[in-house]
């Protein structure tokens, strides 16, 4: 009992702490890149704090308010169904099937919430965000019907626990880790698949509207964003890890390629990102599927 | 116990039929009529839970006996159709008040019911038959209700529905002319006997008229006019009900007649699945893929909705093409889950309509303020529909697909869900340009939808919730109808499924109360922030402009128009101009036969006398005509 409230506290926290250092991470790296010295390292929990902080909060209505709650909360929901080293978590109770599910709860609740601010501009980003969705979600469908055909499970834990001993899925399905990197990147929302955001265009699209404590929530929701996508990344092709050291290693590899790729490229326009990822992604998905299916 | 399946099926009728001549009398009358009888089915209906009632002979029929029976898979839609036909009749008090012609209405509601009833208690196939021509007269009747515009909507519904009426007439005929009783064990006994040729023929034209209540692709084209040109209280009806019969049909038809052994043995089994399912299969895959695609373009909500219609039907029939238990059962619990949330869904755009007037998108928004109820339903609607959980949409997708890759369909698999995820691009839109966006001032009065039309809304949005945390409630009878069909049943449990039954096991309740819990802890971290204070919808940012009602702007409008430059190539062809070549080549042909009769007294008889001669001839040289 009193470890699975242990655990029930743990885990948000260290998912949090996770994907907030990466947030980190990212402006310092970013900074070096453009040849700046960068903000101070805490900068983002600096940032939050005060955002949660203000005095002065606006509100559209009860679903604008919803709108980052349960996004959050559905963001902490889901970290429960990744397991981490060690750790089944509650994988039991829903397959990696469910799991693609359940990830979604947060972004439709949020383009609910941000709906009802009544800002086309963040009309148009949801728009382009869930166009996007269906964009990257035909290649990453084919990529996890891959690893199903793999390993005969849809168990996310036993899939992990399969690629221990460095027989990682990365090397065994190379074409369909190379997918499942870009879907995940694009899925992250970084460049060139900025698409919902696009400040330039759109005002940062849906959170156009959102300041203050709802703001300073959606940046705690972007932390375990990172985390959720990142963490099953490493959990799906690159064997999880033995202890969390190695899974926070591995995890950090993988976001420091994003966010160099991140800060040199250009914005897609969506229809062309729909585009793209319909021809080459797929086409490398359906090339892993089918060498695993006739093997 | 046998003669209450005759009291069952007559309560709608006899509910109409009072209903109509007691609006003679006062309108109060009609509705206290319609009101009870439909009640009356729907508990009558309970009577008979997990019960296999055989042989209640009814009357007889060219030597053939009349049959009626219900069995648990029939009970399943016995149940749907009561339950949502007495919703509706509760909706129509107040939506279609002051319509004319109202007592007709009621009576036509309360026949399409019942006739609905007789298709699920058919225990042959003349019974069987019959109850399907009084549907598709009596839904025709009910379409052409809804203005102008559904009276094509209605012609080609009833055109469509007749083409598949015959060609399953024909199917009953061949074998009626085999053997001389239709009751459903017979036709099965017989089919398991006769040629393969004679049993895919049978599959083949008793499936068209199946598929094309199903509205599965390419047979589709009546569904997208009739749905959203029909009164508002009927569309739930037509999306919810109406096309299960064709789901109910499948099964029948794959399980109850024929079975999956026996469809194996027609055609070499190369695939996982016996050939014929396979082609349904791909069919229904098919429907699920291209009628969302249209459905993301749609402007008109209850079009919207329509085609959304048949894309989940599309995932009914293909899990029932499966042949797998855990394919089956999440067809059927699909089927009910389907009328659940897209009844509600037409409940919702029905109160909307009866209070704005408009079901165009781009008119509406922001409505989320007037009409707080009809938004709480349309909210569990789309999320049951989306299949996220903790609603009752998801159990039954998970089910699909788990049994998809258990066979390893993996291609039917990825256009199932790019069908899921492509749902929730026209959900989003549809609440978003309904409830969300900014409220035209012209809508500054609406209020919400009356009581008696809140009423739907709230039980099915319960329903939503019921089935989407507690599935073993359904899996009970589905179980049950599976052991009836002698197809191993599904292991199950209240909140899910155990190690075994699908890929991994699945606790729903576990998702769910996790997601609660969370909620709960955000909300307190949130209600401990300082407050915040409401402003107005004119109130948001635009580079620096001030809006005003006057100068407000909107995205309502070519919602996903650059989604649509994507997927344009594909909705080049279309099944609808595939139709219309057809009617043109047909009429071309029609007029070159006009030559041939030309009305012309001489012609005929020379006509005859060249007939008469080639008879001759053939008899003479010694030939035989049959």
């Amino acid at each position: 009992m009193v470890r699975t409230i242990l655990i029930a506290i743990g885990i948000p926290l260290l998912a949090y702490g996770f994907g907030v250092s990466f947030m980190m991470f990212k402006r310092k790296i970013a900074a070096r890149i453009q040849r700046r010295y960068g903000p101070t390292f805490i900068q983002p929990l600096i940032d939050t704090f005060k955002l949660l902080s203000k005095q002065e909060n606006i509100s559209h209505g009860i679903m604008y308010d919803l709108g980052p709650i349960l996004a959050l909360a559905a963001s902490m929901t889901v970290i429960f169904f990744i397991p981490i080293p060690g750790m089944k978590l509650m994988t039991g109770s829903a397959d990696l099937i469910a799991l693609l599910y359940i990830m979604v709860i947060g972004s439709l609740v949020m383009a609910l919430g941000a709906g009802e601010s009544a800002n086309p501009n963040s009309t148009i980003g949801i728009a382009r965000a869930l166009t996007l969705m269906l964009g990257y979600d035909l290649p990453f469908v084919i990529v996890v019907i891959t690893l199903v055909m793999k390993y005969h499970t849809t168990d996310l834990y036993k899939i992990m626990q399969m690629q221990t001993g460095g027989h990682w899925a990365m090397w065994l399905l190379p074409l369909s880790a190379i997918v499942g990197f870009i879907v995940t990147y694009g899925a992250l929302g970084e460049h060139p698949f900025d698409v919902a955001v696009a400040p330039h265009e759109i005002a940062t699209g849906p959170m156009a509207e959102y300041g203050g404590k709802h703001l300073g929530l959606l940046m705690i929701n972007h932390a375990f964003h990172i985390y959720i996508e990142l963490a099953l990344f490493v959990d799906l092709f690159m064997g999880g890890a033995s202890n969390l050291f190695y899974f926070y290693a591995k995890m950090f590899v993988i976001f420091v390629i994003y966010v160099f790729f991140d800060e040199v490229l250009p914005r897609f326009r969506v229809d062309d990102a729909v585009r793209f990822y319909w021809r080459w992604p797929t086409i490398l998905a359906l090339l892993g599927l089918i060498i695993v299916l006739v093997r | 116990m046998d003669m209450s399946l005759g009291v069952l099926l007559a309560t709608p009728f006899v509910g109409g039929i009072l209903a109509y001549l007691g609006g003679k009398i006062h309108r109060w009358v009609r509705y206290t009529f319609a009101i009870l009888f439909s009640l009356l089915a729907f508990i009558e209906i309970f009577f008979f839970y997990n019960t296999t009632v055989g042989n209640y002979v009814w009357g007889r029929l060219f030597g053939s006996v009349l049959v009626l029976q219900i069995n648990p898979i029939s009970w399943i839609f016995a149940f749907i159709v009561t339950g949502i036909s007495f919703l509706v009749i509760l909706f129509s008090i107040n939506d279609v008040e002051g319509h004319k012609g109202l007592d007709f209405y009621y009576l036509e509601l309360l026949f399409v019911e019942g006739a609905m009833l007789g298709i699920t208690l058919a225990g042959d196939l003349i019974t069987f038959f019959m109850f399907w021509e009084l549907m598709s007269w009596t839904s025709y009747f009910l379409i052409i209700q809804g203005g102008k515009k559904s009276i094509t909507a209605g012609y080609k519904y009833i055109i469509m529905s007749v083409i598949g009426a015959y060609s399953m007439f024909v199917a009953i005929a061949m074998v009626f002319g085999r053997a001389h009783s239709l009751v459903f064990k017979n036709v099965s006994m017989l089919l398991s006997q006769s040629s393969p040729a004679f049993v895919i023929w049978f599959f083949v034209l008793f499936g068209i008229g199946l598929f094309v209540k199903a509205a599965v692709m390419p047979l589709h084209t009546w569904l997208p006019d009739a749905h959203s040109e029909a009164p508002s209280p009927v569309s739930p009806l037509l999306s919810g009900v109406l096309i299960k019969m064709g789901a109910y049909g499948l099964t029948v038809l794959f399980y109850g007649f024929l079975s999956v052994q026996l469809i194996g043995k027609l055609a070499p089994t190369i695939l996982p699945t016996p050939l014929l399912l396979y082609i349904v299969e791909w069919l229904a895959a098919i429907s699920i893929v291209l009628a969302t695609f249209l459905a993301i373009l749609q402007e008109d909500a209850k079009r919207l909705l329509a085609y959304s219609s048949i894309s989940q039907i599309g995932y009914v029939v293909l899990g029932i093409a499966m042949g797998s238990s855990l394919g089956i059962a999440g067809g059927l619990f699909h089927a009910l889950n389907h009328a659940i949330f897209k009844s509600l869904l037409f409940f919702v755009i029905g109160g909307v309509i009866y209070r704005t007037g408009t079901r165009n998108m781009s008119e509406l928004g922001g409505l989320i303020k007037k009409m707080p109820v009809s938004f709480i339903g349309a909210l569990f609607g789309i999320v049951a529909l989306s299949g996220v959980p903790p609603l009752n949409g998801f159990v039954s997708k998970w089910m699909i697909y788990e049994a998809l890759l258990q066979k390893k369909e993996v291609f039917l698999l990825i256009m199932a869900f790019v069908g899921s995820t492509g749902a929730f691009l026209y959900l989003y839109r549809f609440i978003h340009s309904v409830f969300l966006g900014q409220l035209p001032e012209k809508y500054k009065d609406v209020k919400e939808v009356p009581f008696l039309m809140q009423l739907p809304i709230w039980i099915l949005s319960a329903l939503t919730i019921v089935f989407g945390i507690w599935p073993g409630l359904a899996m009970n009878v589905i179980a049950q109808g599976e052991k009836f069909l002698g197809i191993t049943p599904i292991k199950y449990t209240l909140y899910g499924f155990p190690q075994g039954t699908a890929m991994s096991s699945l606790k729903v309740i576990n998702i769910s109360s996790v997601l609660i819990i969370a909620f709960i802890v955000v909300l307190a971290l949130y209600l401990m922030l300082p407050k915040e204070r409401f402003v107005s919808q004119y109130d948001t940012y635009a580079a620096g402009q001030v809006v005003t009602p006057e100068t407000k702007y909107n995205y309502s409008y070519g919602f996903y128009m650059f989604f649509g430059r994507v997927i344009n190539p594909i909705f080049k062809w279309s099944a609808d101009k595939m139709y219309e070549a057809w009617a043109r080549a047909t009429k071309v042909f029609g007029d070159y036969m006009r030559r041939v009769y030309t009305g012309n007294l001489e012609t005929y008889s020379s006509y005859i006398v060249v007939l008469i001669t080639i008879v001759a001839f053939v008899l003479l040289i010694g030939g035989k005509l049959w």
